[in-house]
């Protein structure tokens, strides 16, 4: 198990070296720099073109860039974000940290919802309850996050309940500063966890729908245990495992995923940050993100593997 | 890119069967009596979602015939107008009511009931279509906001999407299914390195390479060379996210399709998503994604024009088919209900 | 001076219009001072350096926080003083001696001399800087020289008689000598004043004082204490103790806050789709929709004529050629132009310079008729007929008469544009591909060469043609169709260089008139850029403010007179 872990923990490591890489060398292939994007069609004059790309450091050749980049990472110095003027491990954390309470808020919301309504919906056949969650769920589903996002925000303007924009207000209400953010990261959250809540809720569903059928699950109904004994004690176990393999992929795709509702709340989270460092062309900036986000997926995957590790000794081959 | 995490993951263990092929599964206990009752008669929910998936493939198919009008017919009067709807009589044939515009800037329309048009069938082409096609078009779905026939698009998207989806969904799969037999026939290294694979790929800013992607490609695309290489992108990103999540052997069945239920939603944003940095399809071809991309760009589109969203109204029922033809109809009587 | 980056930094959607205008001014009889309003941007300011960078916000942070020594009233056109006090002009025509307004300090106190008015030109001059502001500060290419013959007066020499003058002294914020000299001194000025510099460091002149900058969220400022205009009562200015800049990236969600009264003014104006939503808005008294009329400056929409862009292309014979545009000009129905891409709000156009500049407009503009017939037959005329009955024309070597038109991606104006450009020009015959590409990938495209044709918007901060010599002249910057040539490609071209020199010298007002009419017909004639219509513009802000003055200035409608707004008390 330790083995396994670290093997893990090495090729993490080696994920987040790579996708940063790979984000810089393409920084190359991209129409555009940081200094064109800033001057605009002044950059037609080559002479300013020349020299803002000088005092941005964008006039060495890329492999040059790449090795001083590199020879600065390897002492924890990622470089100054060239749109924020600051240093790259300053601003990656601090909208990590918010991207990351948005995250765990709607997972957590997503799988509170979600998978006991998979687990009803799957053991049950037939009956109203289920055919609505089911067809909830496919609402949910086929509706394109930006469309989610979008009427949550609609919803919450027209009734006036819910701040829309942003992660704090101004001025702190009565209540504090905790009460703000809480507020501000209703429509976020729930952006993100319905839908995949649903996701959570349809594969729940489907799995536990299998595991009602086993051979086992049957000789606990016929020994006479109870409905409800058998469907939460010994078909669960078994039936939680798809979600728990998914699970790792989801929280470590969820930064990016973010994007399209941080974007339109106005949260100051590391998917918008990623989105104007790629609009800007701020590549260190990019790379800076890209490595975050395997960081989120290499440990996401990790703990899911390990997790499903002990639930199914037989997944550590 | 699928930069959206609610689709692109299909259910791929099966709890407890690792290892044990299907062929091992004990036969299933059969109670006594006549056949099952609930679930497998005419209208069992299988069969409703079958006909539904049958219905939206049938009219991809068939969309040149059904559509009144071609994907870039423009009605420069009619931005964002409401639906025609027919009203059917019988002392004379279906007829519509024109929408006349009020007030341009403000997009409001009102209803002429005093010249019923009647509708002509199987004329110009296509299966219906409005006596009057200059002056009171049939609009059964509104148009959008460049006047075009939002019916007629939705049609014609249904192609363009759902072939796409389709030809990823089987590309993900069959790249899926080689790579995972290998691994399985080679053994641990090659698997792990899939699986470090995966991770990289599903990790990298997808925006960033389609802009890069972007970049080399020239700069007109034509549409067979941009569902091609969306058709590419998303089998590569599917299979990845695949690998990912497997613990078992490639698919068989039921968990195909309900892969596809999830996938084809995923495939259809990230289509849309694909188009903001230039490799969507191109202007005026119609696609289910490019145009809940044009009805988000507006937010009075939930209140003033709904007709706009129909695409997610389309996608929708799509899912809900996959989904109901998927269930297990056979072995209701075993569940514990 | 020509503004674009402002586009770019928007990360999208933003719509722009830019300078002048008449407007409907709210006049109270008794304004209450203080209150705060919340205004938004949709990106982040690249910089607090005005002479590094001229995106949207880093210019909202000047104008609230520098002041200059003139100031062009964005609805009069009129040059106002501001920190000058008044000047006069040397009978050579060529030297201002400007007087200084007394005891004035900035923001912390320092006081305000001849010698920071001579440091701010040498910041912008500064080769090492490098600053984006120094064309703009030129008269002719040529710098303007500047010195300080006492404390309170300053003398500003430009290199031959300048027409527009002291307007051309709005583009210099008067940046604190005290606090940036060092940065000067040691060639690092550029990198001075980034977003991570302390908001106290942010020194100026103007009516308000950063306090604070939170990334990804918000700017707070509030009122200068030592701001040094007056109100008309006397009393001080700004009227507002403070004005909160909230980051909106998304146009739906700034629009439903500024409905629901979270906002009290958005970034730029009202995008025809969102007009029913404000006008329902101002129905119920929440906003005040204020209609400004039609915008200085069109989309423009123009070819690549850079000689030899098209080597080796069959295409060549054809797609520099004069006709062509004439042609498209008359295709268009800009009537339906106007009506797919404004809704209707948008007045035909036809040239740079629009109706809506009254002082510079060539009241002779022809109105191109919208003429398909008269298109084709020009088409004819440079081989481009129907061939083969298909209904699309192909040139004199067979090849299919294509072209394409790049865009902005992710902006409806623009998108919308070029598809209706798409769909008229088929209707001719002629088949375009409109390719939409993002923001950075455009402008890569267009400084480099690397396209045939585009449509873009372009505005320059003036309405007097004077102060954007970029655009007029072939080794302009701006020159779009042919930009930064060392010499005149085309005779015409030559010709507008020498009538726009003899413009910009010439001191007599009706002089300079009849020089520029003269260019405008040139440009008319050979159409390099080809206009179609001007949007009406529509401008909400919250039922709250009072002593609004509005104007078509991008992307400032509103705040570009911050220091005499208002709120009603509540």
């Amino acid at each position: 198990m330790t083995r396994y872990i670290i093997r893990r923990l090495a090729f993490a490591l080696f994920l987040v070296v790579a996708v940063s890489s790979a984000s810089l060398l393409l920084a190359g292939a991209v129409p555009g720099d940081f200094a064109s994007g800033t001057l605009g069609l002044e950059g037609a004059r080559r002479d300013r073109l020349e020299q803002a790309r000088e005092r941005y450091g964008l006039d060495k050749p890329l492999a040059v860039q790449y090795r001083d980049w590199v020879a600065h990472a390897v002492r924890l110095d990622f470089g100054n974000s060239l749109l924020y003027d600051r240093p790259v491990g300053d601003l990656i954390p601090e909208r990590a940290v918010n991207t990351a309470v948005l995250a765990l808020t709607a997972l957590t919301l997503a799988t509170v919802v979600g998978l006991p309504l998979g687990i009803v919906v799957g053991s049950r056949h037939g009956g109203l309850m289920p055919s609505a969650i089911r067809a909830g769920s496919v609402v949910l589903l086929s509706m394109p996050p930006l469309l989610t996002s979008l009427f949550l925000v609609f919803v919450a303007a027209r009734t006036g309940w819910l701040p829309i924009s942003g992660m704090r207000s101004a001025v702190a209400p009565p209540g504090g500063a905790a009460l703000d953010v809480l507020r501000h990261l209703v429509v976020p959250a729930a952006a993100i966890a319905l839908p995949l809540a649903a996701m959570f809720e349809r594969l729940q569903s489907q799995a536990m729908r299998e595991v009602v059928r086993q051979p086992y699950v049957l000789a606990a109904v016929a020994r006479g245990a109870s409905r409800s004994r058998v469907v939460w004690r010994d078909a669960l176990k078994a039936a939680l495992r798809p979600i728990a393999a998914v699970y790792g992929l989801v929280v470590g795709t969820l930064l990016s995923g973010s994007f399209a509702v941080e974007v339109i709340t106005a949260w100051p989270g590391l998917g918008r940050l990623m989105l104007e460092a790629l609009s800007a062309r701020d590549v260190y900036l990019v790379a800076g993100c890209a490595g975050m986000g395997s960081i989120f997926l290499a440990v996401a995957t990790l703990f899911s593997d390990v997790a499903l590790a002990f639930v199914d000794p037989r997944v550590t081959e | 890119m699928s930069t959206d995490t609610t689709g692109l993951k299909g259910p791929r263990h099966i709890a407890g069967l690792k290892g044990a092929g299907r062929a091992e599964q004990a036969p299933p206990l059969r109670t006594a009596g006549p056949g099952p009752i609930k679930g497998a008669g005419r209208f069992s929910s299988r069969s409703i979602g079958v006909v539904i998936v049958a219905v939206w493939a049938l009219a991809a198919v068939a969309a040149p015939v059904v559509a009144p009008h071609a994907v870039d017919d423009r009605f420069p009067g009619l931005l964002n107008s409401p639906p025609t709807v027919p009203h059917v009589s019988f002392v004379q044939r279906p007829y519509i009511y024109r929408w006349m515009l009020v007030n341009q800037l403000e997009q409001r329309y009102e209803i002429d009931r005093g010249r019923p048009v009647p509708l002509r069938w199987f004329s110009g082409g296509t299966l219906v279509q409005s006596s009057d096609e200059a002056r009171a078009p049939l609009l059964l779905f509104g148009t959008d906001s460049y006047g075009r026939d939002v019916f007629s698009r939705l049609l014609y998207g249904a192609r363009m999407s759902l072939s796409l989806a389709l030809v990823s969904a089987v590309g993900a799969m069959l790249v899926g299914m080689a790579a995972g037999g290998l691994a399985g026939y080679v053994g641990g290294a090659l698997d792990e390195a899939l699986m470090r694979t995966s991770d990289f790929v599903m990790v990298l800013p997808a925006m960033y390479v389609a802009l890069a992607l972007r970049a080399v490609l020239p700069l007109v695309l034509a549409p067979r060379v941009v569902f091609a290489l969306l058709a590419g992108i998303f089998a590569l990103v599917a299979s990845a996210a695949r690998v990912l999540v497997r613990h078992v052997l490639p698919a068989a069945g039921g968990f195909v399709a309900t892969e596809l239920a999830m996938l084809i939603p995923a495939f259809i944003v990230a289509e849309a998503t694909l188009s903001y940095v230039g490799l969507g399809f191109p202007d005026p071809i119609a696609s289910w994604g490019t145009m809940l991309h044009d009805a988000s760009t507006n937010i009075r589109v939930f209140a003033d024009f709904p007709w706009l969203l129909s695409p997610a109204a389309a996608i929708f029922l799509v899912v809900l088919g996959l989904n109901l033809a998927i269930e297990d109809a056979g072995g209701y009587e075993r569940t514990l209900g | 001076m020509l503004a674009v980056a402002a586009l770019l930094a928007a990360a999208c959607r933003t719509d722009t219009g830019s300078t002048s205008g008449a407007a409907g001014k709210s006049v109270s009889t008794s304004i209450v001072r203080g209150g705060e309003i919340v205004a938004s941007v949709r990106s982040e300011p690249r910089t607090f350096n005005r002479l590094t960078a001229r995106d949207t916000t880093t210019d909202l942070v000047s104008e609230l926080t520098q002041a200059k020594l003139v100031r062009i009233n964005k609805v009069t056109q009129a040059v106002e003083p501001w920190l000058a006090e008044s000047w006069t002009l040397a009978a050579d025509r060529r030297t201002y001696t400007i007087r200084l307004r007394q005891n004035l300090t900035f923001s912390d106190g320092h006081p305000f001399t001849a010698d920071d008015v001579v440091f701010a030109f040498a910041a912008v001059y500064d080769e090492k800087t490098g600053s984006i502001l120094a064309d703009s500060l030129k008269a002719g290419g040529k710098t303007l020289t500047v010195s300080a013959s006492d404390p309170q007066t300053v003398v500003v020499t430009f290199p031959f008689a300048f027409a527009p003058g002291v307007r051309l002294l709005e583009n210099l914020p008067i940046l604190p000598r005290h606090k940036l000299e060092p940065a000067l001194k040691a060639g690092k000025l550029a990198d001075a004043w980034g977003l991570s510099t302390p908001p106290s460091e942010v020194v100026g002149m103007g009516p308000f004082v950063l306090r604070e900058y939170t990334p990804g969220q918000r700017l707070r400022f509030e009122r200068n204490p030592r701001y040094w205009r007056r109100a008309p009562d006397g009393g001080p200015l700004p009227y507002l103790d403070r004005v909160t800049v909230d980051v909106i990236p998304d146009q739906n969600a700034e629009l439903l806050r500024l409905e629901s009264g979270q906002i009290d003014t958005m970034s730029g104006e009202v995008v025809p789709e969102s007009y029913a939503t404000m006008k329902r808005a101002a129905g119920e008294g929440r906003v005040q929709l204020l209609d400004l009329g039609p915008v200085l400056w069109a989309d423009s929409f123009w070819f690549n004529l850079k000689p030899g862009a098209f080597a080796g292309d069959a295409r060549a014979a054809w797609l520099q050629r004069d006709e062509l545009r004439r042609a498209i000009s008359m295709a268009v129905d800009r009537k339906a132009f106007a009506d797919a891409v404004f809704l209707g709000a948008g007045e035909p156009v036809y040239s740079f310079v629009t109706p809506a500049n009254k002082e510079w407009y060539w009241t002779g503009t022809p109105a191109t008729p919208h003429d398909p017939a008269g298109a084709k037959a020009l088409l004819a005329s440079i081989g481009l007929t129907d061939r083969n009955g298909d209904g699309l024309m192909e040139d004199a070597s067979g090849q299919p008469a294509r072209f394409s038109i790049v865009t902005q991606k992710g902006r409806p104006r623009l998108e919308r544009g070029a598809a209706v450009v798409r769909d008229e020009l088929k209707k001719i015959g002629l088949t375009v591909d409109v390719a939409l590409l993002d923001a950075n990938a455009v402008i890569e495209r267009l400084v480099s060469g690397r396209y045939e044709a585009a449509m873009y918007p372009i505005l320059p901060t003036d309405t007097d043609p004077g102060t954007n010599p970029d655009f007029w002249f072939s080794s302009g910057s701006f020159h779009l169709w042919n930009m930064s040539q060392p010499k005149p490609a085309t005779d015409w071209e030559r010709r507008i260089d020498e009538l726009m020199a003899q413009q910009i010298g010439s001191a007599d007002y009706a002089e300079r008139k009849r020089l520029f009419d003269e260019v405008q017909q040139i440009l008319y004639e050979h159409q390099p850029v080809v206009y179609f219509a001007a949007q009406k513009w529509y401008v909400a802000v919250s039922s709250r403010l009072v002593n609004v003055a509005p104007a078509l200035y991008q992307p400032l409608p509103v705040l570009w007179a911050a220091d005499t707004i208002a709120v009603r008390p509540r």
